[in-house]
């Protein structure tokens, strides 16, 4: 491995937001060589933080820096940053092969044919690289799209939901070709909504929640740290008061309140645990509980995540 | 910047598209070789005003060029390729200029053969009235395809408020009020006539010459500016 240790990207109180819906809220985070992982519940803000690293959107405030350089209008950077958006951005009429040589002459690669064809190699399309790519599935698409982001060898990949449309067999791929581009010493990060995706492939993870970084660090940390936030979760069962009264003893519980129509809601401070002990605080009290769920929808599906995982 | 052109022709390139401004190009052709067949005729004055400056300079290049300069960044706001080009080591000039070429690349040919044709027909050959027709309807072409093109980028509705702008300014605002002609490509294309060939196509209500053709460079210059503005400042989707 020839990872050094100073950031690649810098994100530094980065805001936007749209008319009077905040996207993203004073986020800050520091990318260095290997894979981050961007994680975050469809609609947290990942996608337009990514449009800001790679300057396609403008910040409302703070400041983007890849390599030391502002990103936005500062065109000469893209000849080492190669961007996959999350949409299908092809010309339907080109064949897959033309595609990835048009990217690359687009770059400045002087050995097209070379260049496209390792691309192409890559993502193991030769076959259909002469075919149109309006005739190709999602996953194939996906991957000659992935080719030509990869065909000016660039040093730092920005990938946003790249597994999407790919099976089983492409994703093990991907991940093998990300983590030997990372053994490069390059810049990776990719995002997803899908936790197994980035756990398996990722050094770092920056999980965005709401437009903001709720967490970062390792994966463990990341789990470490989601257990330890506060949650409201909401608890049916067939005697409420009863049920408050055993759970309000427990340490992971911070405060209990009885809803009118007859749920409690648990304030806890560690989800984890409450997971564990709830059913058996019920259990010993001969308490039945119809169901349980996590109040703050947007942490619902992280949430789910988490128990799933 | 030839990659972006070549490009940008693929896309303009449609069957559809190319059939609709055939038919375009054909209508003036079709109504001079009528006006010209008709024993009772036209004459130079009402043949400028019903197919030269209406129909031709206000109508059919506009729309024709309408049809194309609008999809050349429109297209791909909408199937959010612009990022393609955005996202390319390249400055946003050398991505607006060849659009621009292309979008006069694909017009022209329908454009120029239609104002060739007709004239030649309206006025039995006469070489300088024929240039000055083509040549102005060109300018013409060339200032409305800067002003579409920047329009394309600047609004998801651009067909139809170029339309309206064609139908309520070019068609209809610049025929009855005369102090607004300074700010018509439409008053711009019929002056460069004018000043093309004096003998033919006299009239003192147009802008003079030298001052067309100073206005022209702005406003062709002037949209080709804040085109690359807008590409330098958009969010790209």
């Amino acid at each position: 491995m020839t990872i050094n240790s100073e950031p690649v990207v810098r994100v530094d109180h980065v805001s936007r937001w749209f008319g009077s819906v905040v996207a993203v809220s004073d986020v800050s985070f520091d990318i260095k060589p290997g894979i981050t992982g961007l994680l975050g519940p469809n609609g947290a803000g990942k996608t337009t933080l990514l449009r800001m690293i790679t300057g396609l959107a403008d910040v409302s405030d703070g400041t983007v820096t890849v390599l030391d350089q502002p990103i936005r209008n500062n065109s000469a950077l893209f000849g080492r940053i190669g961007v996959m958006s999350e949409h299908e951005t092809v010309y339907g009429f080109m064949k897959g092969r033309e595609f990835v040589k048009i990217m690359g002459r687009l770059r400045g690669v002087s050995d097209l044919d070379a260049a496209a064809d390792r691309a192409i190699e890559l993502v193991d399309l030769v076959e259909a690289s002469h075919r149109p790519m309006g005739t190709y599935s999602r996953g194939m698409r996906q991957r000659m799209r992935l080719a030509a982001t990869l065909v000016h060898d660039p040093d730092i990949l920005i990938l946003d939901e790249p597994l999407n449309g790919a099976d089983p067999l492409q994703r093990v791929q991907f991940q093998d070709l990300m983590r030997r581009f990372a053994a490069d010493g390059r810049t990776i990060v990719l995002s997803s909504h899908i936790l197994e995706e980035v756990e398996q492939v990722a050094d770092t993870v920056l999980l965005i929640v709401n437009g903001k970084l709720a967490a970062s660090g390792g994966f463990r940390a990341i789990r470490a740290a989601l257990d330890k936030r506060p949650y409201h979760v909401r608890v049916m069962s067939d005697s409420p008061r009863e049920l408050a009264a055993a759970v309000v003893t427990l340490d992971s519980v911070e405060a209990v309140n009885i809803d009118p129509d007859g749920a409690i809601v648990v304030l806890s401070n560690n989800v984890r645990a409450l997971q564990i002990e709830l059913p058996l605080r019920a259990e010993a009290a001969s308490i039945r509980l119809f169901g349980v769920e996590p109040m703050d929808d947007s942490l619902e599906s992280v949430f789910g995540y988490l128990v799933d995982g | 910047m030839s990659s972006v052109y070549l490009l940008t022709l693929s896309q303009l390139s449609g069957r559809w598209r190319l059939l609709v401004m055939s038919v375009l190009a054909l209508m003036p052709i079709v109504l001079t070789e009528s006006l010209v067949l008709v024993p009772s005729g036209a004459s130079v004055d009402e043949f400028e005003l019903i197919v030269l400056n209406t129909m031709l300079a206000g109508s059919i290049t506009p729309l024709v060029v309408l049809a194309i300069a609008t999809v050349a960044f429109g297209n791909e706001v909408e199937d959010r390729t612009l990022a393609n080009l955005t996202l390319a080591p390249i400055p946003r000039w050398q991505i607006v200029v060849p659009k621009l070429l292309a979008t006069v690349s694909v017009a022209a040919p329908f454009i120029a053969i239609s104002a060739l044709a007709t004239s030649h027909v309206a006025f039995n050959a006469d070489a300088t009235a024929t240039i000055a027709v083509t040549v102005s309807t060109l300018v013409g072409l060339a200032l409305y395809s800067s002003a579409f093109v920047w329009l394309g980028l600047a609004t998801t509705q651009a067909v139809g408020v170029g339309l309206l702008y064609i139908v309520l300014w070019e068609g209809f605002f610049t025929t009855y009020i005369s102090g607004v002609r300074l700010f018509s490509i439409r008053a711009y294309s019929i002056a460069l006539m004018h000043g093309l060939d004096e003998r033919r196509f006299a009239d003192t209500e147009n802008l003079g010459f030298g001052v067309t053709v100073a206005v022209s460079v702005v406003v062709f210059f002037g949209f080709l500016l804040l085109t690359i503005r807008k590409l330098r400042n958009m969010d790209v989707p």
